[in-house]
Order: C-alpha cells, then structure tokens, then sequence
C-alpha cells in the first residue's frame, strides 16, 4: 500500500519541522522587532536599490547604492565593502541634522557635514535604519529597514 | 482569532498581539526564507527584516486577511534583495545544481525517526526548483497556491500539476510502505 500525496507532503513538511526548526533566536528576534516601531515617524521610503535592478550585468567591484525618499529629504546610501563594510551617504538637501544608524542592537549617531555627507564604518551585518534627527534632538524621517 | 483581527491589535498597540503574530508566523516566515538556501546568516537576516518590516508597516497592509501572504511575499522579495546584492549568497551555480543540498542550518538537528530520515534524505535528492516548492507548499499555516504562484512566478494553474509531478519524483526515490504517522506526536 503506497501513502497519498497528501500524507507524503505532511511527511515532508513534519520531516523539515523536526531538523530544521526555527531557530529560538529569530523568534527572539521577531518578538523584539516590536520595540524598534516608530509610530509617528514620517517614514522615508526605498525607492531605489541598485540590487533590485533586474537589468544589466552587475559587476562585482560596483557598489550597492539606495535612495530613500520623504517630503522634503531625500537619503542617499552607498555600501562599500573593501575589507570593513562602509556605508557613505548624503542627505538631499542639507541641514544641521544628526545622522542615526540602527543596526542589529546598536544605535550610532553622527553629525552630518555642511554637504549633508556621513560615513559609518564599520558596519556590522543586518538589517539597517537610518534616521534624521533634527537639531533640537527629535526625529525627522526614519528609512524602512533594509539589508544591506 | 483571525489574522486581521490580531493585525488590528497589533496596530493599535498590543504588544501580546504581536507575540502572537510572530508564534503563529514564525514558521511560515522560515520556511520561504528557507527555500532561497541562503546562508544561515543571511536566512536569519531576512526574516529579521521583514519582521522589522511588518512591524513598522503592520498599519498599511491593504488587505489585512492576507497577512500569511504578505509575511511570504515580504520574505521572498528580501531573499531575492539578498541574492542579487549581497556576497553572501550561496553561489548561483550550485542553486541550480542538481541534488545540491541545502545550506544546512546551524540549528539543523538530525531525527531518529528512520522514515522521516528517508524522506529527508529523498527530498535532497529534488531539483532545487522541485525543494522550493515542496517547502513552500509545507508551509504553516499554508499558503494558497495564489500566492505560492507570485513566489516562484509560474502561473496558478500550474502549481496543482506541478506538485503532483514533485510528489512522484520524490515517491521514486522512497522505498514503498512508508509510515504516513511518522513524525506525529
């Protein structure tokens, strides 16, 4: 007697189950998500990723470059990866703004210069926020979070 | 509860609702992360991000009754995001490889159960393309073959025949008279 195809699909989904669980961690990880919410935030949006253009050939050397966009602010990002992972940016227009990376647990902060450039270095792995801060220290626009 | 109904919560919120959201959640999450074989750094990533993502997003979902469909989309656009922009992807080659095995897990553990061992170590011998479905179709909850359609971009239609031609392979590859209880608690 041969098992139908849905008892053989159940078997396979209890076989994956069983070796490969969710790691207790990534739970851990999805439970804290919920602290990292901005609820009045303006959010600022990807609207631009190098990685996510199907078309061309992407040399290896080429950096990831994104572009987030609120009301009035704009957010360029490059990742350079030479070594110690680098993320290089530009706030479109200017202003007299605290630049802050969120990444993994860390939190870091940085004025921006007179052009609106910042640089973090290094960069660990992860999932990544970057927030203006105005000057009197309150939030102007966060980005989605995205892997860089 | 329905998923919208916790979704609403959730952006009202309660914070014991998106417990909730992530317990139910989580193993769908997994398991399209999974099916990218993404290392097991960069799976984890993903999933951390798209649970970022539902977070912050969870109030502009259009269509809250869909949130299983969301979670997956989310992860798979990420695991592709990953694939084309980061180095740290399994290569290319080898995901179209034949019989490559998926990046085990860190966590992978190994079952003393032999007939879920033979399942296992039939399903490695699937295409990469026949593995992805398989474990996209074992998702729980389940995801409906709509949204399974959109993950792997093949028409609707094709997912029911499809899956039976996968179950087949993988029946070749398994010794007759297995036990349909294995695995159960």
């Amino acid at each position: 007697m041969n098992i139908s195809d849905d008892e053989l699909l159940a078997l396979v989904g209890r076989a994956l189950r069983t070796t490969e669980p969710v790691p207790d961690r990534v739970v851990t990880g999805a439970r804290a998500a919920w602290t990292w919410r901005t609820i009045d935030e303006e959010l600022a949006e990807l609207v631009f990723d190098s990685a996510q253009e199907l078309t061309g050939v992407r040399s290896e050397d080429t950096a990831r470059q994104l572009t987030f966009r609120a009301p009035g602010v704009e957010i360029e990002v490059m990742v350079v990866d030479d070594g110690a992972r680098r993320i290089v940016g530009q706030l479109i227009p200017p202003g007299n703004y605290t630049v802050r990376l969120a990444v993994g647990d860390e939190v870091l902060d940085q004025q921006c210069d007179r052009l609106g450039r910042f640089t973090f270095e290094p960069v660990p792995l992860g999932p990544v926020r970057i927030s203006i801060l105005g000057a009197d220290g309150g939030h102007v626009v966060s980005t989605e979070w995205v892997l860089l | 509860m329905e998923a919208q109904e916790l979704l609403r919560r959730v952006i009202d919120g309660d914070e014991r609702a998106w417990g909730e959201v992530v317990d139910r959640f989580a193993g769908l999450v997994w398991s399209v992360a999974r099916s990218y074989r993404l290392s097991s750094a960069a799976t984890e990533d993903v999933v951390q991000t798209v649970w970022l993502r539902l977070a912050e997003h969870a109030a502009r979902i259009r269509q809250p009754e869909r949130l299983a469909s969301w979670l997956a989309t989310t992860t798979r656009n990420e695991s592709l995001r990953v694939i084309r922009g980061n180095n740290r992807l399994t290569p290319q080659a080898s995901v179209d490889e034949y019989a490559e095995p998926t990046t085990p897990s860190i966590e992978e553990r190994v079952t003393d159960d032999v007939t879920l061992q033979a399942v296992l170590a039939a399903f490695v011998q699937l295409s990469s393309d026949d593995q992805q479905l398989m474990r996209l179709l074992c998702a729980v909850p389940p995801l409906d073959y709509e949204t399974i359609s959109e993950l792997i971009g093949r028409p609707i239609g094709s997912i029911g025949p499809t899956r039976a031609r996968c179950l087949e392979r993988l029946r070749k590859l398994l010794p007759p008279g297995l036990d349909p209880k294995a695995g159960l608690p």
